[in-house]
């Protein structure tokens, strides 16, 4: 039996009279990665923040599995690791303050976002205000990462990126996934991704 | 409440207070607006012709008013920035509703005890008043000002929900924050002019309780996405 799995079933989803999402569904299980693949405005990243318990669907139902337990709404948004491009963090509070944040919010000891941001090489001391996109990218993989989640969705995980943050990005979701996680990750674009075990396509 | 609960609400103290530390938004308007409100007025009343009587009954009021409009300028600060700029996610997908409600309560309690620790001595310096109870005052203006920051916080919370939340809020604010207002008043001119404010003071510390239970009730439904 897998220790984590998640699955979704005909999740539907309307903004008003703009139909995002309909009836889609897929699972993946411990150490799978399933891709959502679409263009711009297909619905990616709403089918996403519908798994991480951040938007409610119309229809549908999203089941997340951990150890043989089904997690309630709320605690699967709390348990996700989340990386999307509209999570932003505090102007005035450094790289190092706003991961130490998390952590305490997290339940974990404060100084435990140091390592995953030295990985990330991420300038600690500079506050979010002054980091590039590339450079905001990687706190958002620290921020996905740092509470070793066994949920792992990805929304366009290496937008912005340069050569050596994206192997650093592609590392920790070997890892991850190794270690018995799973990912949900989504592109607009065909991105050659690790241990895929199924895939949505989603047209707009 | 368990220690985890507690260290996620003083997290989003400490962040809140970091912050305004070093952009020094809601502090310096409000301390700004409390001053300019007070010199106006006792420029315009002034402490002459009057009986400290009546003096203790308009500034009371004025203290009360002063604070209410304080309150709703620095409303915005307390969630809607949080939506505005996405960091709203970061604290849905991290902590707990009733911890983020507790942590932005307990911010906004003490950006309310600040305002009054400024604006109540310059209201008594400038009206020229003489406090019957002192120890009264600092319960009236404390009692006072736990309610309004929980219905404070409350309402700001529905106010950044957006689309239909501002008429929300136009039902909820009136009558949530007339009744604060008429008791803290009471209060607070009891204390200044020696006055029996024991009845006054238990039914402000009954609204507060109210408005608390309500707010933990309820914010995790208006937080909920």
């Amino acid at each position: 039996m897998p220790v984590a799995r998640l699955a979704f079933e005909g999740l539907s989803r309307r903004f008003d009279r703009l139909v995002v999402l309909d009836r889609v569904s897929g699972k993946v299980e411990s150490g799978g990665l399933f891709a959502v693949r679409g263009p711009n405005g297909s619905g990616k990243s709403t089918l996403l923040r519908c798994l991480a318990g951040l938007l409610a669907p119309d229809r549908g139902r999203v089941v997340a599995v951990e150890d043989g337990r089904a997690l309630a709404n709320d605690e699967r948004r709390r348990r996700v690791g989340l990386l999307a491009p509209d999570i932003a963090f505090y102007d005035e509070l450094s790289v190092s303050e706003n991961l130490e944040l998390v952590a305490r919010l997290r339940g974990l000891p404060p100084a435990s976002g140091r390592a995953v941001a030295e990985r990330l090489g991420l300038p600690a001391a500079r506050p979010w205000r002054a980091l590039s996109s590339g450079m905001r990218q990687r706190l958002r993989w620290a921020f996905a990462v740092l509470h070793r989640p066994r949920l792992l969705l990805l929304d366009e995980p290496f937008q912005n990126l340069d050569d050596d943050g994206e192997r650093i990005a592609r590392a920790l979701l070997d890892e991850h996934l190794e270690n018995g996680g799973l990912a949900v990750a989504a592109s607009p674009v065909s991105l050659p991704l690790p241990r895929i075990s199924g895939e949505l396509r989603l047209d707009r | 409440m368990s220690s985890g609960w507690t260290a996620e609400a003083a997290a989003v103290f400490a962040k809140d207070w970091r912050a305004e530390r070093r952009a020094r938004h809601a502090v310096a308007t409000l301390v700004l607006f409390a001053i300019t409100t007070l010199v106006i007025a006792s420029l315009a009343l002034g402490p002459i012709g009057a009986t400290p009587g009546e003096r203790s009954d308009v500034a009371s009021a004025l203290l009360w008013i002063l604070l209410l409009f304080a309150a709703a300028a620095g409303l915005p600060r307390v969630f809607v920035h949080e939506e505005e700029s996405h960091t709203a996610t970061v604290l849905r997908l991290a902590a707990r509703p009733s911890a983020v409600f507790a942590g932005k309560l307990a911010w906004v309690a003490s950006l309310l005890a600040l305002l009054e620790a400024v604006a109540t001595p310059l209201a008594l310096a400038l009206f020229d008043l003489p406090v019957a109870s002192p120890g009264r005052l600092v319960l009236a203006l404390g009692a006072g000002g736990a309610g309004l920051a929980a219905a404070t916080t409350l309402l700001a919370a529905i106010v950044a929900q957006g689309r239909g939340a501002t008429t929300l809020f136009a039902a909820l604010a009136f009558p949530l924050l007339v009744p604060l207002a008429v008791l803290a008043v009471a209060a607070t001119r009891a204390a200044l002019g020696g006055g029996d404010a024991g009845g006054v003071l238990v039914q402000l510390f009954l609204y507060d309780s109210t408005i608390m239970v309500a707010g933990f009730l309820l914010f995790p439904v208006i937080w909920a996405p």
